[in-house]
């Protein structure tokens, strides 16, 4: 896989021809996919659909090559979970059958290749929700400073304290889960 | 993964660590490598919708990024109608305003005009002042009082005038007599007359005391009511 688009199919896509649009979702989507589900989303996949749907036809207007489409995708997917977020407050959540309170528990496979995956969400989930955002951003997304900044809305200042304050938090919340593990 | 994307992923990290200067954090570095292991290798596959943009490219994307383009120049000979639209919505605010002033100086006029002002602040004086304007709202009440006081008497002279009624409700009825237990039979009937008769003439007797002398030509009909009470019944009787 292709870490980065070549020239010709940055320009085809920014051109409207579907090589061009099939390539962009090939390259990115797995960082958009990634980055929903390192926030918690629980239908990931179609959300990250939703901002391509969203995205591809607006390629046209993207300025600044491969770095701006990426960071225009990412500010889509941002907006995209702002509004998940929200909605997801409003609506009442529906709890009927917790498969945790089901005796009949085989452990999940995915869980055990996976290892310790889902304490490391949590312990994501401990962060403030700004602190956890660039994080994401910058690991998930692997965004520079300066995009996460433009895409959130803030100084380039602003995200590098965040940064260190959010990895700083999760440091100690990692360390203290091994300690209480060991 | 691929072997390509693993040392940058890599770097990226250590750098990130290195400018907040948590470079030997050996956990955190792990964690963060398993946070970005979320991201699969593959894109996922493409729902209908997208799988359909992604095939037509911008042509299915025409129609959609369409209205985004209205700030285009139009061409020559075509007269844009976003202006007209703002001016309906101009007109509509100014009318609204016209509407609301005229609403506001009809009221001042109104509150301004001499009728008004005089109504109102007599109307004000005969609420609140006690003095000078007291006997005439003492009199006020009087009028009514006095037409109490007829109201009272009608009562009594109910018995006259109450008498015609029933004449004419039955006139077919046996003269005053009819009358009389009609008066009482409104609450109930003849045979009960002995006992209804009793309830409803005491009030009447003392506002008629002149009646008793009546009973006499009433009393040819008072006669069923009579051995009991030969004075009382009589009494309405007489008087028509």
């Amino acid at each position: 896989m292709a870490e980065q688009l070549t020239h010709d199919e940055l320009s085809a896509a920014f051109a409207g021809e579907p090589s061009g649009f099939s390539a962009v979702y090939t390259v990115i989507s797995p960082a958009v996919l990634g980055y929903f589900r390192a926030r918690g989303v629980e239908d990931a996949e179609a959300l990250t659909q939703d901002v391509f749907v969203d995205v591809l036809p607006k390629l046209a207007k993207v300025t600044g090559g491969y770095s701006g489409l990426r960071t225009f995708i990412f500010s889509v997917a941002h907006a995209r979970l702002v509004d998940h977020h929200r909605r997801a407050e409003r609506t009442p959540y529906l709890a009927e059958y917790d498969p945790r309170d089901d005796i009949r528990h085989a452990p999940s496979a995915e869980d055990e290749v996976l290892g310790s995956l889902g304490g490391m969400t949590d312990s994501l989930f401990r962060l403030n929700e700004e602190q956890r955002e660039v994080l994401v951003l910058r690991i998930v997304a692997d965004l520079s400073i300066e995009q996460v900044a433009r895409i959130m809305d803030k100084s380039p200042g602003a995200i590098k304290q965040l940064q260190r304050r959010g990895l700083s938090a999760l440091r100690e919340l990692v360390t203290e889960k091994d300690h209480a593990a060991s | 993964m691929t072997g390509t994307r693993e040392p940058q992923q890599d770097g990226g990290i250590q750098a990130m660590l290195r400018d907040s200067g948590l470079e030997a954090a050996a956990e955190l570095r792990r964690s963060l490598e398993e946070l970005r292991a979320l991201v699969p290798d593959e894109a996922p596959a493409p729902r209908a919708d997208l799988a359909a943009l992604l095939a037509s490219g911008s042509c299915g994307s025409a129609v959609e990024s369409a209205p985004d383009f209205v700030d285009e120049p139009l061409p020559a000979g075509v007269t844009s109608l976003a202006e007209r639209r703002g001016r309906k919505r101009r007109l509509a605010i100014v009318g609204g305003a016209v509407l609301g002033a005229m609403t506001l100086g009809a009221g001042a006029v109104a509150a301004s005009s001499g009728n008004f002002r005089e109504s109102f602040s007599q109307s004000v004086g005969t609420i609140f002042q006690p003095g000078g304007k007291m006997p005439d709202t003492a009199q006020r009440p009087a009028r009514p009082s006095p037409a109490d006081v007829p109201a009272a008497p009608a009562p009594t002279s109910n018995a006259t005038g109450a008498a015609t009624p029933p004449q004419a409700e039955a006139p077919g009825a046996p003269g005053a007599a009819a009358a009389v237990p009609a008066k009482p039979g409104a609450p109930a009937t003849p045979p009960a007359v002995g006992h209804t008769g009793f309830l409803p003439t005491p009030p009447h007797r003392p506002v008629t005391p002149g009646t008793p002398a009546l009973p006499v030509p009433g009393g040819d009909k008072g006669l069923p009511a009579g051995p009991a009470l030969p004075g009382v019944l009589p009494a309405l009787p007489g008087q028509p």
